[in-house]
C-alpha cells in the first residue's frame, strides 16, 4: 500500500511559555514524515525534544510555528482534533497514571465509549484489543493488581481499541523491569507486523532502537540523524560525541572493524555478530 | 519498617468477592436500600424501633455471608471517639433530649452532671444507630465493586442531567478518586521511608507528641500533594489522548437490568422503611 505519508511534520518550532521571561525552545525547525507501516524510533537525551515532538502528532501540543498534518488534517484545526486523536493513539510512561477504570475491561472500553460507538461494537473491540496484547484472560481483574508490564499492555489495549492508524509510545518501557519491557516490545512488534499499525516509539534504550525500520536521533530540539538503524548506528563516533550509546553488538562489530577493516562495522544484533564470526571460521582472533 | 506499612491494611470500602444474594443484587437497588434504611434510622429514636432496625441490618449481613467480625473490625479505630462521645452524652445531655411522649426522669444529679432516662436512651440509641449505619455502609462497599457502585450511581443520577447535574462526571470523579487511593497510599509510604531515612523522627513519642507529629505531617503532605498533582496532569493527557470530552457523546452501556430478586428487595425495604417512619411515635417503648 504505497500512498502519501500518514503524518507530516513541516518545519515545526515549539516554544514552552512563549512571551514569558524565560521561554524555552523545545523544537527547532523539525521536519518528519511518517509512512503507513513504519516503525519509527526516536532516541535522544532528556530534554532533546523527543517527547515534545510526539505530543504534536495527536494535537496534545500545537506548533508555535510550522504545521503538522495527520491524514490530511491540520492539527491546529479544532474541528479535527477528535479525528486526529482517534487516528493517533498514545501510550505514556507511567502505566498507573493512564489507567482510568478499576477493572481491566472497563478501562479498555473507555476510549471506544468516548467515541460514542454502539455497545456491541465496544464489546467486540475490547475483546479484540485484549486478545492482541494477550490480556484477555485478565479482563475481569482489578487493574491495580497487575504487574507493571501487564498494566502497560492494558494501556496499549486501551489505545488499540480505538483502532488507530498510528500508536505513539512515549517512553512506555522506561518504568518497566526487563521482563515487562520484553513483554511490551513483543506486543508492539506484533502490532506493527501483524496488525499493520504504524508505530512511533520514543526511548533512550538503544537496544530498542534496533527494533524499528527507521531511527531518528534528536539533540537540542533538532533532528540530527535519520535513517535505518544500520545507517544511524554505523556512525559510532558521532553518536559518542553526543554522549549517546550504541547498541552493544554494534559497538563490538565497530571495534572489530577497526582491527580488521574487512569486518562489517554495522551489525545490529547478537545473532548477526555471532553469524559473521562463525562464517569466518574463527578467523578474527 | 513495619511502622510505615499500616497503609496496606486499609479495609475501608474493600470489595470482598462472593456469590451471595446481596452480591448479586443490582447496585442501584443496594444504593436505594441504603438510602431508605438511613431515612428509617434517622427518624426512629425509640428502643424498640432501633432493636428492630438492628435485627434487619444484621439479617442483611447474614444474607451477604460477609463475616460479622470483619465488619466489626472496622469499628476499632473509631472506638475511643465513640466511647468519649457516649460518656459526654450520658453525663451532660440530660436536659437536651426528651423522647416523644415520655417524661424524662432524673437518675443522677451532681453538679454539672445530670443523667436522665433521656440521656441513657440517647446513648443506647446512638450506639445502635452507629452499628446499623456501619453495617449498611460496609455491606454496600463490601459486596459491590467500585465500578458497579459508580455506574450504579451514574445511572441513578442520569435523570437529573436534564436539570444540569453532571451525573457522569460526578461518577467518574468518584471512580478515579477511589482508583488512586492505593497508589497514593503507596506513594505516602515511599515518602515516609524517604523522610525517615534522612532522619525524620516519624514515630515520635513523648508528652508533646501531638505538636511534633503535626509538624512532621507537613513534610509528608506537601510532597504527597505535589505527586498527586503531577499524576493528575498525566491522567488528563492520557484521557485527552483517548478522546475524552465529557459525558455527552459517550456510549451509554446498559450494564444492569432489574431481576425479580431486585424488585422484591426494593419493594420490601421501601415498605418496611415507610412503615418504620410512619409508626415511629407509636412504639410501646
Amino acid at each position: 500500500m504505497s500512498e502519501g505519508p500518514i503524518v507530516r511534520v513541516e518545519n515545526v518550532t515549539f516554544v514552552y511559555n512563549p512571551g514569558s521571561e524565560n521561554p524555552t525552545v523545545a523544537l527547532r525547525n523539525v521536519d518528519l514524515t511518517l509512512y503507513r507501516g513504519d516503525y519509527l524510533v526516536i532516541v535522544g537525551h532528556n530534554g532533546s525534544g523527543k517527547s515534545t515532538l510526539v505530543k504534536h502528532l495527536n494535537a496534545l501540543l500545537l506548533p508555535t510555528e510550522g504545521e503538522v498534518w495527520v491524514k490530511g488534517m491540520d492539527t491546529r484545526d479544532p474541528e479535527h482534533v477528535l479525528d486526529i486523536r482517534r487516528s493517533v493513539g498514545m501510550v505514556f510512561q507511567n502505566p498507573d497514571n493512564q489507567i482510568v477504570a478499576t477493572v481491566v475491561e472497563h478501562d479498555v472500553a473507555f476510549g471506544p465509549e468516548n467515541l460514542g460507538l454502539p455497545p456491541e461494537e465496544v464489546e467486540r473491540r475490547v475483546e479484540w484489543a485484549l486478545g492482541v496484547v494477550g490480556m484477555l484472560p485478565h479482563r475481569d481483574r482489578a487493574s491495580h493488581l497487575l504487574s507493571a508490564g501487564q498494566k502497560q499492555r492494558v494501556a496499549i489495549a486501551g489505545v488499540l481499541a480505538m483502532k488507530p492508524d498510528v500508536i505513539v509510545l512515549d517512553e512506555s518501557t522506561a518504568m518497566l523491569d526487563p521482563v515487562g519491557r520484553e513483554e511490551v516490545l513483543k506486543t508492539i512488534r506484533r502490532l506493527n507486523r501483524e496488525e499493520g499499525v504504524t508505530v512511533v516509539a520514543v526511548t533512550h534504550f538503544m537496544r530498542e532502537a534496533v527494533e524499528g525500520n527507521r531511527v531518528v536521533v534528536m539533540e537540542e530540539g533538532r533532528i540530527v540523524m535519520e535513517g535505518t538503524p544500520r545507517e544511524v548506528f554505523s556512525r559510532v563516533e558521532e553518536l559518542r560525541e553526543m554522549m549517546l550509546d550504541v547498541p552493544q553488538p554494534t559497538e563490538l562489530s565497530y571495534e572489530l572493524h577497526k582491527l580488521r577493516p574487512d569486518f562489517p562495522p554495522d551489525l545490529l544484533t547478537v545473532e548477526e555478530v555471532v553469524e559473521e564470526i562463525c562464517r569466518r571460521g574463527g578467523g578474527v582472533r | 519498617m513495619e511502622d510505615f506499612e499500616f497503609l496496606r491494611h486499609i479495609t475501608l470500602g474493600q470489595y470482598l468477592p462472593g456469590d451471595s444474594l446481596v452480591h448479586r443484587l443490582d447496585p442501584r437497588v443496594k444504593i436505594s436500600v441504603m438510602l431508605f434504611m438511613t431515612v428509617a434510622i434517622t427518624f426512629n429514636v425509640s428502643y424498640l424501633a432501633n432493636i428492630i432496625l438492628l435485627i434487619v441490618c444484621l439479617s442483611f449481613v447474614l444474607l451477604s455471608k460477609i463475616p460479622l467480625g470483619y465488619i466489626l473490625s472496622g469499628v476499632k479505630p473509631a472506638l475511643p471517639f465513640i466511647i468519649v462521645l457516649a460518656i459526654l452524652q450520658l453525663l451532660f445531655y440530660g436536659d437536651a433530649f426528651v423522647p416523644y411522649g415520655t417524661e424524662s426522669r432524673t437518675i443522677l444529679r451532681w453538679g454539672w452532671v445530670h443523667v436522665t432516662s433521656g440521656s441513657v436512651q440517647l446513648v443506647v440509641v446512638s450506639t445502635l444507630r452507629f452499628l446499623q449505619l456501619l453495617f449498611l455502609a460496609s455491606l454496600l462497599t463490601n459486596t459491590t465493586t467500585i465500578s458497579d457502585l459508580t455506574s450504579g450511581m451514574e445511572a441513578m443520577l442520569s435523570p437529573f442531567s436534564r436539570v444540569g447535574l453532571p451525573g457522569h462526571e460526578l461518577a467518574l470523579v468518584g471512580a478515579i478518586a477511589l482508583r488512586f487511593v492505593p497508589i497514593l497510599a503507596e506513594q505516602l509510604e515511599i515518602i515516609m521511608k524517604a523522610q525517615a531515612s534522612r532522619g525524620a523522627d516519624l514515630g515520635a513519642k513523648g508528652r508533646l507528641r501531638f505538636i511534633q507529629t503535626t509538624r512532621q505531617m507537613v513534610a509528608l503532605i506537601v510532597p504527597l500533594f505535589i505527586d498527586a498533582f503531577r499524576r493528575a496532569e498525566d491522567l488528563i493527557l492520557a484521557m485527552e489522548a483517548r478522546c475524552y470530552v465529557g459525558g455527552r457523546h459517550r456510549t451509554k452501556r446498559v450494564r444492569f437490568r432489574f431481576q425479580r430478586a431486585d424488585y422484591i428487595a426494593y419493594v420490601l425495604v421501601l415498605l418496611f422503611s415507610a412503615a418504620m417512619v410512619a409508626f415511629r411515635n407509636r412504639m410501646p417503648f
